[in-house]
């Protein structure tokens, strides 16, 4: 078909072909992904998922693969969280950086290891689970990453583990002055009764047109209770396409906080399914996108057992001529009774030019149910600012106060202490007006972190 | 011979093209308290949110000196800043923001603009502890977000209670006495009476005598149709409680 961009479907995929013996998948399953993917359009506008998301600015570049770079240590420091002291793996341009990084590898506790590692060490762990959830067959970039993903994080959680640190994945882009693509694939396994927090952050470490293809599979066996945190925060002209698939068993446990700060055109993809009862699954995000920055969640909780609960909290804040996109699907099969399902997605305009596309959907067959849904969109109280400013206060600080005070239930959901107070510097930084182009979650100012 | 605090001069203002204000003047000095009493509709709410700097007006004409300086060019946080409180006919209420972090930005901008230090977390609730025993307000409201879920009579005693913290020189107060019982009205009163002192000023705007019998003022002006029709002692609110407004409207009418 044509396509409106200047790149080919053909052209743009040989630009993340790898060799057979780099690529994570094998046999049927690369087999599978290649035919999905010649199957799978590029997105476009007229696909109902795509209808608000257009790749038209991102596909118009001529990219290359990414190249690995050394990374200091002091480097990888400008970007730690304060306070935050975790198991941690870092990556550069998809390139795994070991001496930066702590290995776990205790099959009866934990792994902490890039996955072309673990592909080798931990192979009958890897067949069982690697490329088992179905996020191939999702979209084109899922099935693009199935087919010629080389590396990412593997992480395991043996039954009945409770790790005693949060574990930290720290991703780094840098185009070194070109128009780089990277993919990363990420499996993570909570065994049965194992309990973990788990925190991804992605950084740039220079303005170029990057664009990072990442596919994740989690699955949550029976009684486990697993935190996922996501923070992102590449630079204005990166675009991330981040697609995370979820599969819960009876009686666990899945929070997960996506907060989004910066980027050219973010794309997160989130489907739960809930394979067992008894399950809780919390799913909330924050969005800020500035400038011309485009941020799209689509989240889908699939309820396909009876007794379950979910739960989604979405807020925006959306400034100057940035657009973001809310599209989130509860899916109640027939047999799922008891289900107890809540969805809701609030934003803030700050100016006559941003834009939000907010879709809450409920698709219910049971019939014995509980389900809510909504959406808000709105601009900054006037009233309130007037008389905020009535008592002295300025505009710009008024403003932060109101917008702080909008987003505080969303921030106060995030379990990690360290990261909670990480995410409310950067937002009130941001607020504060600073804007920067790169290192979006660089914190230059820090007055309680020592 | 006490200083002029705020001087009104031909104020006109106008709301989407109809002139509300049709030509003010007033004068108040240090330590004088004025009513501003008038029937519905006569211009009273207009005349307080033009003086904090409500931007929904336009000023088509006139002059506001407050404090030696031109009123009418200065951002409601200036003004707010300079010693201008309007006390609120209907507080707004802030979802999130508890008073004490309302209260700590709003003291932290005052002092930033009269070149002073930013207190201490300990002074600042020192200071918050003094003033709300001062206004007599209950210690659990300050800890909760601003008018968010308060009864009438909190919300006006949130608003003595704010104007306690601030010490304006002008203290303007919008129909305080509306919507509050008896006791409530007795609490808002005394908070203000502990606050008069000869360096400042009030300009009380109220519909009814009652307030006035708490709140004793110095001057009396009778707003209608936008001007100030009728000025006089404390006594002019009595006689506006015992024959109402009609009269008025004939005196200027007819």
């Amino acid at each position: 078909m044509a396509l409106k961009t200047k790149i080919s479907k053909d052209d743009f995929i040989n630009i993340f072909k790898k060799e057979d013996d780099e690529v994570l998948s094998y046999g049927k399953i690369k087999e599978n992904a290649l035919k999905v993917l010649e199957q799978k359009e590029v997105p476009h506008k007229k696909l109902e998922e795509w209808r608000h998301t257009s790749l038209n600015r991102i596909l118009q570049h001529k990219y290359s693969p990414a190249e690995f770079r050394p990374l200091s240590k002091e480097e990888v420091n400008l970007f730690s969280i304060p306070g935050l002291d975790a198991y941690r793996l870092v990556f550069v341009n998809g390139f795994f950086l070991p001496e930066l990084s702590d290995i776990k590898s205790d099959e009866k506790g934990l792994i902490v290891m890039p996955m072309y590692e673990a592909k080798r060490k931990h192979k009958a762990l890897f067949d069982k689970y690697f490329d088992k959830s179905g996020i191939q067959a999702s979209n084109f970039f899922t099935a693009l990453n199935s087919a010629y993903a080389s590396n990412g994080s593997f992480i395991y959680l043996a039954d009945n583990f409770t790790s005693n640190k949060p574990i930290h994945i720290i991703h780094f882009s840098d185009g070194q002055a070109r128009k780089t693509v990277a993919q990363y694939r990420n499996l993570i396994v909570a065994g049965k009764s194992s309990n973990a927090h788990i925190v991804y952050t992605y950084h740039s470490l220079s303005l170029n047109y990057t664009l990072n293809n990442l596919a994740t599979e989690i699955f949550v066996e029976d009684n486990a209770h697993l935190n996922f945190n996501i923070i992102q925060g590449e630079g204005v002209d990166a675009a991330q396409f981040n697609y995370t698939k979820v599969i819960q068993e009876s009686n666990s446990n899945f929070s997960m906080h996506t907060t989004t700060f910066c980027g050219l055109l973010v794309r997160n993809d989130l489907k739960v399914l809930q394979n067992g009862s008894n399950i809780e699954t919390d799913l909330n995000g924050l969005y800020m996108p500035d400038r011309e920055q485009h941020f799209d969640n689509s989240v889908f909780v699939h309820h396909a057992k009876p007794n379950n609960n979910s739960n989604q909290l979405y807020k925006g804040v959306i400034d100057n001529k940035a657009s973001a996109v809310f599209y989130g699907r509860v899916l109640v099969d027939k047999d799922a009774q008891k289900t107890n399902a809540n969805q809701l997605n609030k934003n803030i305009l700050l100016t006559k030019y941003a834009k939000i596309y907010s879709k809450p959907q409920l698709e219910i067959y049971a019939d014995d149910v509980a389900c809510s849904h909504g959406s808000t969109t709105g601009q900054i109280d006037e009233e309130a600012l007037f008389y905020m400013r009535a008592r002295g206060i300025n505009r710009r600080k008024a403003e932060t106060l109101l917008l702080t005070a909008f987003v505080s239930d969303v921030i106060e959901k995030i379990q990690i202490e360290a990261i909670k107070f990480y995410v409310q510097i950067l937002i009130n930084n941001r607020l504060k007006g600073e804007k920067k182009d790169a290192q979006c979650l660089m914190i230059d100012e820090c007055p309680a972190c020592d | 011979m006490s200083k002029k605090l705020i001087k009104i001069e031909n104020l006109h203002a106008s709301i989407e093209g109809k002139e509300i204000l049709k030509g003010i003047n007033l004068e108040i000095k240090e330590g004088e308290v004025h009513a501003i009493m008038g029937p519905n509709g006569s211009g009273k709410s207009t005349l307080s949110a033009v003086l904090a700097g409500r931007d929904i007006y336009e000023i088509t004409e006139g002059k506001v000196t407050f404090n030696g300086k031109n009123l009418l060019e200065l951002d409601p946080e200036e003004r707010s800043r300079e010693g201008i409180f309007l006390a609120f006919q209907y507080p707004v209420e802030i979802k999130g923001v508890s008073i004490v972090n309302f209260m700590k930005a709003a003291i932290e901008q005052h002092r930033e603009h009269k070149g002073l230090e930013p207190l201490s977390p300990a002074q600042f609730l020192k200071l918050m502890k003094e003033k709300k025993e001062l206004v007599e307000i209950d210690s659990k409201l300050t800890n909760r977000a601003v008018n968010e879920g308060f009864s009438g009579g909190e919300k006006k005693k949130n608003e003595v209670f704010q104007m306690a913290m601030l010490e304006p020189k002008l203290a303007i107060l919008d129909e305080t006495d509306s919507g509050l019982d008896i006791d409530a009205l007795r609490i808002v009163a005394n908070g203000v009476n502990k606050l008069r002192n000869e360096h400042n000023g009030f300009m009380v705007i109220t519909h009814y005598q009652r307030l006035l019998d708490y709140i004793v003022p110095d001057v009396v002006h009778v707003l209608y149709d936008g001007r100030i029709v009728k000025t006089g002692g404390k006594e002019l609110a009595f006689e506006l409680e015992e024959k109402g407004y009609d009269w008025i409207k004939q005196e200027v009418e007819g």
